[in-house]
């Protein structure tokens, strides 16, 4: 079976039945996959940190590391499949933003991934039908094409599905 | 079920597990001392001839794209740095600790030595982008070695992982360091007077493997470098590169602030670098050792 992986700040998108597009060891990290049902395709950006504005080359040459860039660069990337540019009729499903224990504000970069993709999110009128979001645990993510179907693990847990 | 182990079980481990090579040694004596240069590096991987080579084999791997190739020592250790060389060197010498698979932690092959690489990398980044007096590559070198004691406690967590993470979830057992206590009556960080006696380690290391989850109670000499590693390693698991079934359950010490300025976008801009650098050293790492 084909599979897409995607490192951190790497996004894809995959219409090929029988593929899977899948990321590993999401900690603060949040996947962001996005199912097209009108043309089957599904997308994944891995996003790392909350804005762009901390570093605007590294948006350029990496969009995906950021929320503000990731998701807009990811649409543009399913409308090479002939989806929506818009991300009209997505669904959307989040994983990861997990954070240590006891954190503070500074160190609370997987909520604030979470927020902050929620906000570029609803600029485009789409919100997250399903999450698995938080919690003080690394989670892998791996996205059926066939059935958009999330498959998450994290050591020590039976695996589970979104 | 689990059995209880102590320090003379510990030594017997240490005792089966390769010593660090003289020269590895010197290195870390060396890079623990505020007064020293690149000259002595150089001289201590001159007596050895395998690290000289896998030096050499280091610099000239694919990662580091150089269009012309290094053929010698001083330049390549120039061109890497000082911490760099302590990494092989300390990398070479206990990489059956490092490569250990941690079967307690429900880890995969690598992910001590990737946890401990990102932290270390993390650490020296924590450091140079707050501005703190610390010395980048003592930051490093310590990051490098502080969950050493995983790999020599690893074997008597065997199938203890899942009843942990629950007894966390149900807030039985306040975090994995306390698991470890309960578990086995050792945690991972209390190896260290053995490991100190077998490998020679240098206080200012043995200080961070003692304390790098309870930074508050390490010497006050030693604690901006305990918090720097504290911090290296919650972003190394941050950044997704744990070492198991423990990852992210350790509890963050907030009083790092009295010791080092570190903004939010600060910490970004520190996870940002250490995802560049990690997989850079990572690959030029893996191609060297493919090679031997
Ligand atoms: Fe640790
Ligand atoms: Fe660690």
């Amino acid at each position: 079976m084909g599979q897409i992986i995607l490192g951190v700040g790497d996004y894809g998108a995959s219409n090929r039945p029988g593929e899977e597009v899948k990321t590993f060891a999401l900690g603060s990290c949040v996947s962001v996959v996005l199912l097209d049902p009108k043309t089957r395709t599904v997308g994944m950006v891995h996003v790392a940190l909350p804005e762009s504005t901390i570093n605007k080359a590294k948006s350029v040459e990496k969009p995906g590391y950021f929320a503000d860039t990731g998701i807009p660069a990811l649409l543009s990337e399913m409308a090479k499949f002939g989806c929506n540019p818009k991300g009209k009729g997505m669904v959307v499903k989040l994983c990861g933003g997990a954070n240590v224990m006891d954190t503070n504000d500074t160190f609370q970069i997987g909520k604030r991934n979470a927020l902050s993709i929620k906000k570029v999110l609803w600029k485009y009128g789409m919100g997250a039908v399903a999450e698995d979001l938080g919690g003080n645990f690394s989670r892998t993510v791996s996205v059926s094409v066939d059935t958009g179907e999330i498959t998450l693990s994290s050591p020590g847990r039976p695996n589970w599905k979104l | 079920m689990t059995t209880k182990i102590d320090q003379d079980e510990i030594r017997k481990v240490i005792e089966s597990v390769p010593m660090l090579s003289a020269s590895a040694t010197q290195l870390l004596q060396t890079t623990t001392d505020p007064d020293h240069d690149l000259i002595e590096i150089v001289r201590i991987v001159k007596t050895d001839a395998t690290l000289t080579a896998r030096v050499l084999k280091v610099v000239n791997s694919a990662a580091f794209g150089l269009i012309n190739e290094i053929t010698s020592l001083d330049r390549a250790i120039s061109y890497l740095g000082e911490r760099l060389i302590v990494g092989i060197a300390i990398g070479d010498c206990a990489s059956q600790l490092f490569n250990k698979e941690l079967k307690g932690y429900e880890g995969e092959h690598g992910d001590l030595w990737r946890h401990d690489l990102r932290t270390a990398i993390a650490s020296r980044e924590v450091v140079t982008q707050s501005n703190s007096t610390i010395s980048p590559d003592l930051a490093f070198t310590a990051g490098l070695l502080h969950d050493i004691g995983k790999a020599l406690i690893s074997d008597y967590l065997h199938g203890t992982a899942s009843a942990v993470l629950e007894k966390i979830e149900n807030e039985e057992i306040s975090d994995y360091l306390s698991a470890e206590e309960e578990l086995i009556g050792f945690d991972h960080t209390r190896a260290v007077h053995e490991l100190a006696l077998v490998w020679k380690l240098p206080e200012a290391i043995t200080e961070v493997i003692r304390f790098h989850h309870a930074p508050s109670e390490a010497r006050d000499e030693f604690k901006e470098l305990v918090y720097a590693v504290h911090l290296g390693d919650n972003i190394a698991m941050m950044g997704g590169c744990g070492t198991g079934a423990d990852s992210m359950r350790y509890k963050l010490d907030n009083n790092y602030c009295q010791f080092m300025d570190l903004q939010p976008a600060a910490l970004a801009n520190v996870m940002l670098a250490v995802n560049d650098d990690f997989n850079k050293l990572e690959r030029s790492f893996a191609e060297a050792g493919e090679s031997n």
